[in-house]
């Protein structure tokens, strides 16, 4: 959620940021946990640019995107989702979106970019996603 | 129209910011923006006293109060600018008029926040403003009413940024909020595609922008200086891609080895009513409908 000054000047510095990224792994997906904004203006894009290419050249081929904190996306973060999306299709792999929100499902709503590329509202769904049908953590 | 940067000021050695208390959150937020920087922060109480300080020695930047009119702080802004003219002062208002923006800009203020806004884009405009080598050339009002502003706005990504946040502080109740960010969004794309490839983001090009507000619509001109494109030959954008492929100019554009891109004009479609280019491809007309607002006879 976007903080704004109100009425009630409540104010988290968490908020103030351009756009952090964190990694996580689970099995052999890279869940990416994006923060802030992607846009082009403070180069956030380009943020987020290289740290998919650095993944993908390191050999990942299965990422998450969690989008439920990422608050702005304007048509060069949009590119970079569909860029590595295709890329990473190109080299057998897959890449998933989960949660995303407000203007950003608004952005990828209209462009029809969640009938492509897969997206999820709860992430051991996301994640179970990615194994081959008929898998079992028990097998 | 002046040329590129040729006001430029040289900073001072050690970087200090003028701030009038806005109380609470607003002054929390702006003292850890500027001292994680390493600048200096002196607080006064109103704006009288801010122009004393103002005029008695150079500040690299200046935020008004929330608590005065808008017409305060330009009137405050025109003062220091006879002592300081490329002085950084930053707007932050609860009380505007339709205006206001518009005499924001004229007058040469490096942004404008009107309440309620976003605390990230306070503090995104800050470090803008912060580093920023030359900036009060790069937006040029030509001429301005609240329903027709004309301005030539210089080909950079910080100039686009100014220009988007002083829209972003236009308040009509006419327009719910939803569709005016529909618009900016909108907007945005086509700027930054007229300042990159008509412009090149070269600061010695500018764009030219008209804003129109009629009572059914909002409509924006954008001219940029480039010889114009085709979208027939876009193969790269989304834009000119196959409806039953919309991934197609992606892979086009990583064979070419060129960056992700080509959205911004399918999303400014997709967003506004309207989406006109003329003969050449280097002049642009959004236009968003409005809902008319229901007649008193309808409302018996």
């Amino acid at each position: 959620m976007r903080k704004v000054f109100d009425a009630e000047y409540e104010l988290q510095m968490r908020d103030v940021v351009g756009l952090q990224i964190s990694n996580r792994i689970s099995g052999d997906v890279s869940i990416l946990d994006l923060r802030g904004r992607s846009t082009i203006d403070g180069d956030e894009s380009e943020l987020l640019s290289d740290q998919l290419q650095k993944l993908v050249a390191n050999g990942v081929r299965k990422l998450l995107l969690n989008l439920a904190d990422l608050t702005q996306v304007d048509s060069s973060g949009v590119s970079i989702i569909v860029g590595s999306y295709v890329s990473l299709k190109r080299q057998g792999g897959d890449l998933k979106l989960l949660c995303p929100t407000g203007l950003v499902l608004e952005v990828l709503t209209v462009l029809h970019l969640l009938e492509i590329i897969p997206s999820f509202q709860d992430e051991a769904e996301a994640l179970a996603s990615f194994r081959p049908p008929g898998y079992s953590a028990m097998s | 129209m002046t040329t590129p940067c040729s006001s430029a000021v040289a900073p001072t050695a050690e970087k200090t910011a003028l701030l009038v208390a806005s109380g609470g959150e607003i002054d929390e937020l702006l003292t850890n923006v500027l001292a994680s920087e390493g600048w200096s922060i002196q607080r006064v109480a109103d704006n009288q006293q801010l122009l004393a300080l103002a005029r008695a020695k150079p500040f690299d930047l200046i935020v008004t109060g929330r608590e005065t009119r808008v017409a305060e702080d330009v009137e405050l802004l025109r003062k220091i600018r006879g002592a300081r003219p490329h002085v950084r002062l930053i707007i932050l208002t609860d009380k505007f008029t339709p205006g206001d923006v518009i005499s924001a800009m004229r007058e040469g203020a490096f942004s404008y926040f009107s309440a309620p806004f976003d605390a990230s884009e306070l503090a995104e405009m800050v470090r803008a403003a912060m580093a920023e080598p030359c900036w009060d050339d790069g937006i040029e009002v030509l001429f301005g009413t609240p329903e027709w502003v004309s301005l030539t706005a210089r080909c950079d990504l910080a100039t686009a940024d100014r220009l988007v946040q002083f829209l972003h502080g236009v308040r009509d109740p006419s327009i719910p909020e939803a569709e005016k960010d529909h618009v900016i969004f909108a907007f945005k794309e086509i700027l930054i595609n007229a300042m990159e490839h008509g412009g090149h983001f070269d600061p010695s090009q500018h764009v030219e922008i008209s804003f129109i507000r009629a009572r059914r619509a909002i409509t924006c001109r954008v001219k940029d200086p480039g010889k114009g494109f085709s979208l027939e030959e876009l193969r790269h954008a989304a834009a000119g891609s196959s409806p039953d492929d919309l991934f197609s100019h992606a892979r086009i554009r990583d064979e070419r080895g060129m960056r992700p891109g080509g959205f911004g004009i399918l999303l400014a479609k997709k967003l506004v009513d309207e989406l006109i280019y003329n003969e050449n491809g280097n002049e642009v007309v959004l236009v968003k409908y409005l809902n008319p607002p229901e007649s008193p006879i309808a409302q018996r």
